[in-house]
């Protein structure tokens, strides 16, 4: 199931809504007893609806999931209650686990292919890859590590590391969740009118992010890098991949902005995954404001164990990015890609970055813009004869260098080129700033400003995205693919 | 904050209000714009649930079937020409002459067809539309021009060596039927050939030299019929739907007047029929392009009925299953052969026949022992109705539904002539060869189970 779906929104998000709040008055019949069952039942609603919408696309690989989460749940037991070599062996066979699941489910069929490639005669196995898989073993590995470092307390209930791994909000395309942001809450939550406010907008901004403009940018982008490619044009492959650069940007952040206002509602507080990306004016830069808890995973569970700046930094920067590409998807493309920017990252460390003070700033931003531009490029295609033609076309080897189905994507939606570029921006910010600054000490005339916008964005978002999504059929969001 | 509660007081109504409506209404069974059946409920399944098909068929049945579904498509298309630019009349043009395409160095006039043999269809210049407005739509649909001229093209895939089957199947009639019944072959274009705008013109491909094709792979005593000629010249009337992907009737006019030429039979001309109009209509291309501007341009739909000639039509219907298979034939029964819709309903183009599942039989007040018999799809439907003061018989059979056997149906009921007339859309797939030689070999009473 994914949060732009219909029958999430009208059929699942009422049912969770309706027993989550019975759940709420057991919960209160129970406190007054005892205070540690205060969310027991309103933690179990929401593990049973979180396998739901899991099972809803995966069946069968939920138990995969459950079976992980097990697995994890007594890991993180031992590791707790050893210590010294026994407690490094148990967390190394945790690790060891973690990474044989996601390698066996996700890269067994890639590197069976690379070795037949070379000359072995392997059969190739055909492994549905498990939704959501790289997320899930990546917050597990988090609980492990944060458990074997004394960084936060270990969980003794499984139904509670069950919460943690599985809550839908978060469940299949991030953000990556660090066990110790939300292990507090797991058992001690509180969610004011404020917060469920706030949830709520974030939530409807999201899905507007996904329904009204990443969907219609994916149409623009498909009708030149999937059924136009034979015949691009040179204008038709900047066109194509600037929609693609916009489409995947609203994609995982409307998604991520729909997941941190739904944790919201439910009283956890999920770290932001991005900062306005294309407003950075490096590649290092983008990387601290792309995906995020993705990048602040790596940095924390690899760079620095590995060394960080301290010894052997090149290597240590090598690993992190062919990892990070290799975690997107098993296939050259993805590995070319993160090797991409770890080269412009390291490169910038020595050149850039150290006269970045000197170089005007629109340079800057444009320089940035068009390597991610690239890299989207070689992050779109992933057999190498259409990454060919694609950039042939694209530096100007094309039979024309535009036509009339690059001039029709332009004007035909010329309104949503424009409001995606500017919800590129820190608009919001901008805004609220501004009304901020404006009303001064006049209290209540901002109050009803703020509130006339939210409601006023909030209405016009749902009504929009439920007139788009009626009939609409393919409406994953990118990142559940990985 | 007062102004939080009251926030999620009036967010909440408003979700639990689409919730209501989308989980308690009676859901939308068939969707006229799109003129199709929606999903239905999925039927279950061990193997289904575990492959995760069958609830993701319970989700696109949710979304696909919402009450109230075809308004809220309309409003998802106001939504969508929104984040457009309204077309000016200045707008820049891209002339095809800019274009290395063979159509952009050929177009010169329109001119007759060969005169013997009927084989070589002339060129056709676009001098209506060629320097309009164009934008292309969803599903590669090239919208032309605007306002209430809006017109809907669908793009043609086509190459110029294809389409041979087509061929392959008239010129198989023809052997089988020797002597005494004549075959013809009809390639009916598409609008997108004589409306396509230039800078659209690398949207789509060139119906002329896949006609082209066809006409030269017919064997000598199969007989052409070549009415893209006839269509070029008369392009500037309405032989072509501009909401719909069909012809109009007048273009199935101008084409039944070439057949008749060719087939050597009376024909009349439009002051022996009665002229019906059917306004506001809008055609399927609506809800293939979802742009709004074609539901902005409703037309006439406007049929003819011979008025001086008798006839009586019979029915031999067919049911068929989800998969548009057969699963049983009717006893004929008598019918009319012009329906007649209400104006501004989207069924209009079903007025003949009242659409494909059927065997059409029309007995006619003519006296010339000619019996013809119409191979086609949607497009044929519009043409047995000109022609009724040509043959004695006419009989309809749709590619897509025939379960008798070809040899003795055209035995039984006396065939004269045989005219295949299906689109090039049609025409140009395997299927359609591969059902039209079926038919010759196929037992009676082919149904879905035994095929």
């Amino acid at each position: 199931m994914v949060f732009s779906d219909l029958f999430f929104l009208f059929v699942f998000i009422p049912a969770f809504a309706l027993c989550y709040l019975l759940a709420a008055v057991i919960d209160r019949k129970f406190s007054s007893q005892d205070e540690a069952r205060c969310f027991r039942a309103k933690n179990m609603v929401l593990v049973m609806f979180s396998l739901v919408f899991y099972a809803w696309g995966e069946p069968v690989y939920v138990f995969l999931m459950l079976a992980s989460v097990f697995i994890n749940y007594l890991v993180g037991l031992m590791i707790n209650k050893s210590e010294g070599r026994n407690r490094r062996w148990a967390l190394a066979a945790g690790l060891v686990i973690n990474i044989a699941i996601l390698g066996t489910f996700k890269y067994l069929g890639f590197f069976c292919g690379i070795l037949a490639d070379v000359g072995l005669t392997l059969a190739v196995p055909k492994i549905a890859l498990p939704i959501g898989i790289s997320f899930y073993t990546f917050q597990s590995i988090s609980y492990l590590v944060d458990v074997y470092r004394k960084e936060s307390p270990v969980q003794h209930r499984f139904v509670d590391l069950l919460l943690y791994i599985s809550m839908f909000p978060q469940l299949i395309a991030g953000p990556i969740v660090r066990y110790g942001t939300v292990a507090d809450e797991i058992n001690d939550r509180h969610v004011s009118a404020s917060d469920f406010a706030e949830g709520s907008y974030r939530f409807f901004i999201g899905l507007g992010k996904k329904v009204i403009l990443a969907n219609q940018l994916s149409e623009i982008s498909d009708q030149f890098l999937v059924n136009g490619l034979g015949t691009l044009s040179t204008s038709g492959a900047w066109i194509g991949i600037i929609a693609f650069t916009l489409q995947i940007y609203f994609d995982f952040s409307g998604y991520s902005d729909m997941a941190i206002g739904m944790g919201r509602c439910l009283g956890f507080h999920f770290n932001e995954n991005f900062r306005h990306p294309y407003c950075c004016d490096s590649i290092t830069d983008f990387w601290r404001r792309w995906h995020i808890s993705l990048g602040s995973f790596f940095r924390d569970y690899v760079y620095i164990p590995m060394g960080g700046n301290r010894r052997h930094q090149a290597v240590n920067i090598f690993v992190v990015w062919f990892l990070t590409g290799m975690w997107h998807g098993a296939s050259w493309n993805f590995i070319i890609w993160g090797v991409y920017f770890g080269l412009i990252v390291m490169l910038e460390k020595y050149t850039i970055l150290r006269i970045k003070d000197k170089i005007p700033s629109p340079v800057l931003h444009l320089y940035s813009l068009a390597l991610v531009v690239i890299g989207w490029g070689i992050f779109y295609f992933d057999d190498f004869h259409s990454m060919q033609t694609f950039f042939n076309a694209f530096w100007g080897n094309a039979k024309v260098a535009t036509d009339f189905v690059s001039e029709s994507a332009l004007l035909d939606n010329f309104w949503l080129w424009v409001a995606a570029l500017l919800f590129c921006l820190p608009l919001r910010h901008v805004l609220s700033e501004f009304v901020e600054r404006s009303c001064n000490e006049r209290r209540v005339l901002k109050q009803s400003l703020f509130f006339a916008a939210h409601l006023s964005v909030s209405l016009v978002m749902l009504i929009c995205s439920v007139a788009l999504l009626v009939g609409a059929t393919n409406n994953a969001f990118i990142y559940t693919r990985f | 904050m007062k102004s939080d509660k009251a926030y999620i007081m009036i967010l909440t109504t408003a979700v639990m209000a689409f919730a209501i409506v989308f989980d308690t209404f009676p859901r939308s069974r068939i969707s006229e714009l799109e003129k199709r059946e929606l999903a239905t409920f999925p039927k279950y399944s061990v193997d289904k649930l575990k492959s995760g098909s069958f609830t993701s068929e319970i989700s696109s049945w949710f979304s696909d079937s919402e009450p109230f579904r075809d308004d809220f498509m309309t409003l998802s298309m106001n939504i969508k020409d929104y984040l457009g630019l309204a077309a000016s009349d200045d707008q820049v043009t891209f002339h095809a002459s800019s274009v290395p395409m063979e159509s952009s160095k050929q177009s010169v006039k329109s001119k007759s067809i060969d005169q013997d043999e009927n084989r070589v269809v002339g060129e056709y210049e676009n001098d209506i539309t060629a320097d309009e407005n164009a934008k292309i739509a969803n599903a590669g649909i090239i919208i032309v021009g605007k306002g209430d001229k809006t017109r809907a093209l669908m793009a043609y895939g086509g190459g110029p060596h294809g389409c041979v089957g087509y061929a392959k199947a008239a010129n198989e009639y023809k052997a089988t039927f020797g002597k005494k019944v004549n075959v013809y072959c009809m390639v009916i274009p598409t609008a997108v050939e004589f409306y396509c705008p230039d800078k659209a013109k690398r949207c789509t491909h060139q119906e002329r030299p896949t006609i082209n094709n066809v006409y030269a792979h017919l064997s000598d005593s199969v007989k052409a019929v070549d009415i893209y000629t006839a269509l070029g010249k008369h392009a500037k009337e309405d032989i072509f739907l501009r909401t719909d992907h069909h012809w109009a009737p007048l273009g199935a006019y101008y084409a039944a007047m070439t057949f008749a030429k060719v087939a050597k039979v009376p024909f009349r001309g439009l002051a022996d029929y009665n002229r019906k109009v059917i306004t506001g209509y809008v055609g399927s291309m609506y809800g293939y392009s979802g742009d709004i501007a074609v539901k902005k341009a409703p037309e006439n739909f406007v049929f003819y009925v011979p008025s001086k000639v008798k006839y009586s039509t019979t029915y031999i219907n067919y049911t068929i299953n989800r998969d548009y298979h057969v699963t049983g034939e009717g006893k004929p029964v008598r019918g009319v052969f012009f329906a007649h819709f209400r104006n501004g309903s989207p069924g209009a183009y079903c007025t003949f026949m009242g659409g494909d599942t059927k065997i059409t039989q029309v007995r006619t007040s003519t006296k010339n022992h000619r019996r013809l018999l119409i191979l086609k799809d949607s497009f044929g439907n519009a043409l047995p109705g000109f022609l009724f003061y040509s043959f004695e018989e006419v009989h309809v059979v749709d590619s897509r539904y025939f379960t008798k056997n070809m040899k003795d149906y055209v035995r039984e009921n006396k065939i004269t002539d045989i005219l295949f007339a299906n689109n090039i859309f049609k025409a140009y797939s395997r299927h359609t060869y591969g059902a039209y030689t079926r038919f010759l070999k196929q037992k009676g009473d082919t149904f879905a189970h035994n095929i």
